[in-house]
């Protein structure tokens, strides 16, 4: 119409555009745009709050608790919405020096934004009192993790392994399967062996974060929530009972001691002496405590069972029999006669503990008498003991559901071994020391369990494992650990029945102390030199009972001289103790029992070299 | 009487409760949603001030329906030359906030004398212009108005309140406008701010804006002259603007100038872009539909600077989205039509004038405000009309629609000689 007329419609244009504008600005804010935004504003106020299932229990074989968990709060700060000023406060609520946890505040507060551990191992009610005075304490929130619990007598140190935060190298390799900073992660035996399992799921909890800090309101009503799964539940093979007996027997003495269920390889019971507390490592660990733990002379954190490598000694005799028979060099009624030492050498370079006169396979075993072990030797060629030593797992990296990488492997050696260690030439007397378990040859603790086993059960080479089943504690489902399956040998019984005649009068009648009253059993006592010269290691395998064993024991006390001491004590009462579920001091057994406590690893001496795990 | 209140605009009525609801869910989420119990007590008594602030408004409202048309006429001066008394009162007693001394602390209300300084300055010009006789406008006459305008805008910038006096400022042009100035004056005053925004935004923009500015003008008047001056002061202010951003400024006001166009880069994010990125990211990460009531992550966080205030609209965007904010818009789009609308119908320079005037008022708080929120203008403090908590802007936006209702209630009286 008039002027008038078209500014309204001019204005009205106007209005349109400027709306227009702010519509389209908005649209690509809030849809084109939105994804990044979105990241944004959930950077700024959801913040991700990982909730750690509890790790697996470990159950012994009894269904007794060995290991739980138990709840502990870590307090973190964000600097960039903490007041410095509220440290006082925050000491006094924890009961902590101002000047720590100032120290960790100017630590922290090298990266704002970021949420560092101000206080660990806070406990309930210091977390209460905190909570309490949340509202003058801008950018502190907490998280709960789990803290291992020990509930039985027996330690298990080695096998049992601890937990700790993942190292940066695990967490790089460990990544793919979820692993975040501040994980709890297996470090060593069962806890890393079984780390996937007993992990468990970790759980989200977002939660909406005011600008300070402060957790104001679960983010979508916790519909992004996910919840944390347990880890599976770890039924033991170990009797902790038993288990903690063994550990009571070490006193002053460096050693290992494995003991098997020769049916079905069940670990009943395993233990490295000295060991330490792993209550230690459920805390912030004091750098100087670590520190005389990983350096002491020692060497509590090697694990005897699993690492050491010792000469078999005496035990192995039973082996040479064994190989002896089967070659067909002698039968159960061929004599040698033993005059103190062996016509090779005169008798003075090769010698025996006594004149045993002639005497057979049995009896070589009972009186353990080189002389007839070292003629077995002398007529069988190497590779031959070495082959059937093999199939008897010698010389085998033995399985061991603990941290396999740690297990040694020993030595058994063949002919190119000694083409090596001689090289202008050998001669079968380079090589008769191998017949009474001294020489060139290594074995470990689980090797001779195992040997025992075998000889026990009539041939079967078991598989160790200490886990019998794993179980979901939500769902109840079972699962078994995957394992090699046992070895059968094919061993002729009555061969067997042999060294075990052999084996069962060295227990009740050479060495008369270590037979347990009304259990009859099989045993051999062994001390093994050792290259260092020092006082020999005591070497004891046995098994009982004797008709249909229920139990294969390998112990090794170092420098602790004649196996019949003080390894075929510690063996003998575990044996009773696991078999009688007691300890019958009466008699001469109580003497016994007192002397091995006086039996002591000799003292090391003061030098800074100690015998490494490939001896 | 009863017959006549029903002619009563249901339309601007029912935009405004709407608008009203709208700034009252959105305070409300702003101070009691689910953290609210971490705020302060000072942001949690918003939401019962405003409902107080409300109640006043409506007895206000429903006086100002109640008057005769010739009161507002001639009230207007007195109205005006209160309102410039108030604000010289506030400077010398006023009480500084957030660094403006514009607060008159009256027993236990607070009045905001700027945001009554805009009811009476839009009288004072509506008045001018309806006594004027038709056909004068002039340059003479148009001065007269800016004075009006210039001198409580003068005054609010003395408080240090440029946020309120750049209102003033915007609401030079829409008088003009209304009141008959050329349409080519009118553009080349509005031109050099439009290229000032796009010499600091984006240069090439500028430049391009500058030479289609000068090539509509050419087409529009086939005049030399006019082409020239419009080259002139477009493209001189671009070349001001660029000396000032690059030689003149200190380098802290340039950021400030600055930040908006990209508040979150790397050196304004921890200071004066701070708040654009948060309101930005609030507003963002709404969606298309919002994360709902009392759900904004970044609301309840408390994220954004000033939410129930000047930054409203960040409650708006996220916990409604897209969406919400479009029927905000669109709620505005109505309001601001309808009131020019209403104003037409008056047929009269006065009502004309009153109506557009608040209307205009009104679109340049919607632009700046909604702008400052999405980080298409700097941060200016003001709030968004009826929804940003705050009484005397409640107060003083109502009481310009109230007049624009009782006005138009009565357009009849208007007597005939100011046509």
């Amino acid at each position: 119409m008039d002027e008038g007329r078209s500014r309204l419609r001019i204005f009205m244009v106007l209005i349109v555009f400027i709306l227009g504008i702010l519509m389209l600005r908005l649209g690509k804010l809030q849809i084109l745009e939105r994804s990044s935004h979105t990241g944004q504003s959930v950077n700024n106020a959801v913040r991700e709050w990982r909730v750690q299932p509890p790790r697996g229990r470990f159950y012994d074989r009894d269904g007794v608790l060995m290991v739980d968990n138990e709840p502990r709060f870590t307090l973190f700060v964000t600097p960039r919405y903490f007041k410095e000023e509220t440290i006082p406060l925050l000491a006094t609520l924890l009961g902590a020096p101002d000047s720590l946890l100032s120290v960790r505040y100017q630590k922290a507060a090298k990266n704002p934004f970021h949420r560092a551990p101000i206080q660990v191992d806070v406990s309930f009610e210091e977390l209460s009192r905190v909570l309490e005075q949340r509202h003058n304490l801008p950018g502190i929130d907490y998280e709960i993790t789990q803290k291992r619990t020990y509930l039985t007598d027996a330690r298990m140190t080695h096998a049992m392994g601890y937990v700790r935060e993942i190292s940066e190298s695990a967490l790089e390799a460990h990544r793919d399967e979820g692993y975040v900073w501040g994980d709890p992660f297996g470090q060593g035996g069962l806890e890393r062996q079984y780390e996937s399992e007993v992990r468990g799921v970790p759980g989200s909890d977002f939660k909406m974060i005011n600008i300070k800090g402060q957790v104001v309101a679960e983010y979508l009503d916790g519909r992004e929530d996910r919840a944390a799964r347990n880890g599976l539940d770890l039924n033991l093979t170990i009797d902790s009972g038993l288990q903690a007996f063994a550990e009571s027997l070490f006193v002053n003495k460096r050693g290992g001691v494995i003991a098997l269920d020769p049916r079905n390889g069940e670990v009943l019971a395993m233990h490295s002496a000295p060991d330490y507390d792993l209550e230690l490592f459920t805390h912030r660990l004091d750098p100087q405590v670590w520190d005389s733990i990983r350096t002491h002379k020692d060497r509590p954190l090697f694990n005897r069972v699993t690492q050491s490598q010792f000469m078999p000694g005496s035990t192995y005799k039973p082996l040479i029999a064994l190989l002896a028979l089967a070659v067909g060099e002698i039968d159960g009624a061929y004599e040698f006669y033993c005059g103190g030492g062996h016509p090779l050498g005169g008798g003075r370079i090769y010698k025996c503990l006594d004149s045993h006169g002639s005497i057979n396979v049995v009896e070589a075993i009972k009186y353990s008498c080189n002389t007839f072990f070292f003629e077995m030797m002398r007529r069988i060629d190497v590779n031959t003991l070495h082959r059937l030593a093999t199939t008897m797992g010698f010389g085998q990296r033995p399985y061991l559901d603990i941290a396999t990488n740690e297990v040694a492997v020993g030595n058994i050696p063949d002919s190119t071994y000694y083409n090596t260690l001689f090289p202008r030439g050998w001669t079968q007397g380079n090589v008769m020391n191998l017949g009474v378990g001294q020489g060139e040859g290594e074995v470990t603790l689980i090797q001779l369990a195992r040997y025992m086993a075998a000889i026990a059960n009539g041939g079967t080479l078991v598989t160790p494992h200490l886990v019998r089943n794993m179980v979901d504690p939500e769902t109840g489902a079972q699962a078994v650990p995957e394992m090699p399956d046992p070895v059968r040998l094919e061993l002729n019984q009555t061969y067997l029945q042999l060294l075990r005649e052999g084996m069962r009068r060295v227990v009740a009648e050479q060495s008369w102390w270590l037979d347990i009253p009304g259990v009859p059993s099989i045993g051999k006592t062994g001390s093994a030199q050792n290259t260092r010269g020092d006082e020999d290691d005591s070497v004891f395998i046995m098994a009982a009972p004797a008709d249909n064993p229920e139990i294969a024991i390998a112990v090794f006390v170092e420098n602790a001289g004649f196996g019949s001491g003080a390894a075929g004590r510690i063996g003998s009462f575990m044996v009773e103790r696991y078999l009688t579920g007691r300890v019958d001091l009466s008699g001469d057994r109580g003497w016994i029992w007192t002397q091995m406590f006086n039996l002591n690893s000799e003292i090391l001496p003061d030098r800074n070299e100690v015998r490494g795990p490939a001896g | 009487m009863r017959k006549r209140y029903t002619n009563l605009d249901p339309v601007t009525l029912l935009t405004w409760i709407a608008l009203v609801v709208v700034g009252l869910s959105a305070i409300y989420s702003a101070t009691h949603g689910p953290s609210s119990e971490f705020y302060q007590f000072n942001p949690r008594q918003n939401f019962g001030n405003q409902i107080t602030w409300l109640g006043i408004c409506l007895a206000g409202m429903a006086v100002a329906l109640l008057l005769p048309v010739r009161f507002f006429q001639q009230m207007a001066f007195p109205v005006y030359g209160g309102t410039l008394l108030l604000l010289v009162a506030a400077l010398l007693f006023g009480r500084e906030v957030n660094g403006a001394k514009s607060w008159l602390y009256i027993g236990p209300m607070s009045l905001q004398v700027s945001e009554l300084a805009k009811v009476g300055t839009v009288l004072a010009v509506a008045q001018v212009v309806g006594m004027r006789r038709p056909k004068t406008m002039d340059l003479r006459f148009a001065f007269i108005l800016v004075g009006i305008i210039m001198l409580p805008a003068s005054l609010i910038i003395l408080q240090n309140d440029t946020g309120t006096a750049l209102v003033f400022f915007g609401l030079v042009p829409i008088v003009l406008f209304w009141s008959g100035l050329d349409l080519n004056l009118l553009l080349l005053m509005i031109a050099p701010a439009v290229a000032g925004y796009f010499a600091i935004v984006s240069m090439p923009t500028a430049i391009l804006f500058v030479v289609l500015f000068v090539g509509f003008m050419w087409w529009r008047t086939r005049d030399r002259r006019i082409s020239m001056v419009s080259a002139l002061m477009t493209g001189g202010v671009v070349a001001l603007a660029n000396v000032a951003i690059t030689m003149v400024l200190s380098d802290y006001q340039v950021q400030r100038i600055l930040s908006f166009t990209d508040p979150g880069a790397e050196q304004f994010r921890q200071n004066v872009g701070f708040h654009q990125v948060n309101s930005m990211a609030a507003i963002g990460s709404g969606g298309w539909f919002g994360k709902g009531f009392l759900q904004g992550t970044q609301t309840q966080g408390g994220y954004v600077f000033e939410q129930s205030t000047d930054f409203v609209f960040s409650v708006i965007g996220e916990e409604w989205g897209f969406l919400g904010s479009v029927v905000v818009l669109f709620l505005f789009a109505v309001l601001l039509i309808r009131l020019l609308q209403l104003g037409a119908n008056m047929k009269h320079p006065f009502g004309v004038l009153i109506a557009a005037g608040a209307s205009g008022i009104y679109l340049v708080h919607i632009f700046i405000n909604i702008g400052m929120a999405t980080s298409l203008l700097p941060v200016i403090g003001i709030p968004l009309p009826f929804i940003s908590y705050g009484g005397s802007a409640l107060l003083a936006n109502s009481a310009l629609l109230a007049i624009v209702l009782s006005l138009h209630l009565r357009r009849d009286d208007f007597s005939i000689y100011g046509y």
